[in-house]
């Protein structure tokens, strides 16, 4: 092992340990070690001027291939624009839905054709949980998702924490059904060169097959809490209406179209070659030439510290990755499977979820996707199955516990700030099994269909 | 008393602390605060207590919590920030009180008729309160107080720049072991008494 190679694996060590303990920032760790990366490993130890003008990668964003894709794969290594710039867009098209109301209006009206039912809304918000994540953020989802169940459980007197806990599992399986559903699918479809439509028929059809296992799972061991309401019209008369949320008509209209539109880019863009980074600066602009006088309400909002987290983070990560130590890992995996394919996937998979029920599934995603690239081209494997196989673990492990999403954690935060504090114990208690069950779908689904 | 009054008490268990914080109530004639703040919030939340008290007055674990976006998923600093704010609103409300512990001679520092106050104790001594009190043995009572201020200090410090028991965060510290309970609270009153400009400072 080089001198370059073991302070890629020191700093990267470091930058895990810092994240894990909050003591500083992440984005300030990620973009601090980052900057260590390309001054110690590759200016220091590999005297590579040219290594740290790739690892900047600004030259990727002014290649038309990187807006209007001809189906090439993507040149991994560096910093990946196209994630940055498409979660950017995005975060901007979610804050302008935002302000308009459209996420409250929509649970409340959800509740609403339901009945104000308190199964028949558990139900609901899992779907709607599930369906929204697919297309926009997890914590968004959950944020609203959370804020409006605390308060139909005020007033129709049910227990929130399992129907939080169950939405919270939903995003996070919702998110593992799309390319732009969940950070590590962004990273893994960026780097790998795969479309929406890659996604939805191969992850996005193992997540609806293990939701639907889910929601019964969730139904049986839930809905003796939440059967112990008794609620009287009074409680009926204090719900507030669905339209009652919208703060912004023609706004809501607008937001709604730039939704929709994204949605259909997204769907389509396998089709019309458009790559995520053109759809989320495009839906960034839109909702922005269309907010006027909300323009710095909305980019205030913008979680500015997430992009420059992943900035410094694929920074770091291309130290490993040039210095040769993710290929040493991928060999590691290679000679403990033996050479068995399926051995392999179950590793991929299972080792991917456990590490991401306990530390940030972000980082080991953007480490692991040169490793399966390497594993892919040294044992013959198909990318396909590695990348699918990392999707879902990455995705779904992160369920487990309280701290292996960000969902969970604002998701389990909520709860708390209205008096329901979820420990490790209660949470684990119904999410993990749910979590193995899946797991244990996706590893049969793959073994069985793509080996 | 027209002019608000707030006294912290932060206290070594074993110390009388407690006890002392709820006869300067008594000899004050103002509100008390402790643990019991939690059922009043439970109460306003509508929640059950139970949910609060195996978090009350901890520290966030570090490496099992997470914080996205400024939400933390610690219980322990949830219920914190709960107490904080409702402190704020009791003071922010115009009332007196006392309060023991949860960080209140910090969260309250800028109300100017807030009054921190340290108290602790002989070891013997605060050893023989803790043996009567919880009926163990002086082994337990050792481990008793060694963990709960392990516990206290940990949460202090978490939350608090200034170190717990360092005096330059209180105005006085006192050693209650020296006067006993009754004379400290004597002492204390004719302190807060000055203080509040009740008694003529010379």
């Amino acid at each position: 092992m080089t001198a370059a190679s073991i302070v890629a694996i020191i700093i990267f060590v470091a930058m895990f340990i810092l994240i894990i303990t909050e003591k500083i920032e992440k984005q300030i760790t990620t973009l601090c070690c980052g900057a260590l990366t390309l001054i110690f490993v590759f200016g220091v130890c590999l005297r590579d001027l040219g290594a740290i003008w790739d690892t900047i990668n600004l030259s990727a964003i002014v290649n038309p291939e990187f807006w209007h894709s001809t189906g090439a794969e993507a040149e991994s290594g560096g910093i990946d624009w196209s994630t940055i710039l498409f979660l950017a867009g995005m975060m901007i098209m979610v804050e302008g839905m935002a302000r308009v109301g459209f996420f409250r209006w929509l649970c409340m009206l959800i509740a609403k054709l339901v009945h104000y039912k308190t199964i028949p809304i558990f139900i609901a918000f899992m779907c709607m949980s599930f369906v929204l994540a697919m297309f926009i953020d997890s914590i968004t989802v959950i944020l609203f998702l959370a804020s409006i169940t605390i308060e139909l459980a005020r007033l129709l007197k049910f227990p929130p924490v399992p129907m939080i806990l169950a939405e919270i599992f939903c995003a996070n399986l919702g998110g593992s059904a799309t390319m732009c559903g969940d950070p590590p699918n962004i990273i893994i479809g960026t780097q790998l060169g795969y479309t929406f439509t890659d996604f939805i028929t191969h992850t996005g059809l193992i997540a609806i097959i293990s939701f639907a296992f889910i929601l019964v799972y969730f139904y049986l061991v839930m809905h003796k809490e939440l059967s112990v309401n008794s609620v009287s019209p009074e409680d009926f008369s204090n719900l507030p209406s669905p339209s009652s949320a919208i703060t912004d008509k023609t706004g809501f209209i607008i937001n709604t179209i730039i939704f929709i539109a994204a949605v259909v880019l997204l769907v389509t863009h396998a089709t019309t070659h458009l790559t995520v980074a053109f759809i989320g600066v495009a839906v960034a602009a839109v909702t922005l030439i269309t907010s006027g006088k909300h323009i710095p309400e909305i980019l205030k909002k913008v979680d500015y510290k997430t992009l420059l987290f992943f900035t410094g983070l694929f920074v770091v990560v291309a130290g490993l990755e040039k210095t040769g130590v993710l290929e040493i890992i991928a060999k590691f995996i290679q000679n403990i499977s033996g050479g068995n394919i399926y051995l392999m996937v179950a590793i991929i998979i299972w080792i991917s979820a456990i590490a991401s029920a306990f530390i940030d599934n972000i980082p080991f995603a953007a480490t692991m996707v040169p490793v399966i690239k390497a594993l892919s081209a040294t044992t013959g494997v198909h990318i396909d199955v590695l990348a699918w196989s990392l999707a879902m673990g990455t995705d779904v492990g992160g369920s487990a516990t309280p701290i292996g999403a960000s969902a969970n954690v604002v998701g389990t935060s909520a709860a708390a700030k209205a008096g329901h504090p979820i420990g490790w114990g209660k949470y684990c208690k119904k999410m993990a099994p749910a979590t193995i069950i899946v797991l244990v779908i996706s590893t049969i689904f793959i073994c069985a269909f793509y080996l | 008393m027209s002019k608000q009054l707030i006294i912290s008490i932060s206290r070594e268990y074993g110390s009388g602390g407690h006890e002392i914080a709820k006869r300067l109530s008594e000899s004050l004639g103002i509100s008390f605060y402790d643990r019991n703040m939690l059922d009043e919030i439970a109460n306003e939340m509508n929640v059950d207590v139970a949910n609060f008290h195996k978090y009350d007055e901890k520290r966030k674990k570090p490496i099992i919590s997470r914080t996205v976006r400024g939400h933390s998923n610690s219980p322990e600093e949830i219920i914190a920030d709960i107490q904080f704010d409702y402190l704020k609103k009791k003071a922010d409300s115009g009332e007196s009180f006392v309060i023991v512990g949860r960080c209140s001679e910090y969260v309250l520092r800028e109300y100017s008729g807030m009054i921190p106050i340290f108290i602790i104790g002989d070891e013997a001594e605060k050893i023989n309160r803790v043996k009567a009190v919880r009926n163990v043995s002086e082994s337990e009572a050792i481990s008793i107080m060694k963990r709960h201020d392990k516990t206290r200090k940990a949460y202090h410090n978490y939350h608090c720049p200034n170190k717990w028991g360092d005096s330059r965060g209180y105005e006085i510290s006192i050693n209650s072991s020296k006067l006993g309970i009754d004379h400290t609270v004597d002492l204390l009153v004719d302190f807060i008494n000055i203080r509040m400009g009740n008694v003529d400072k010379t």
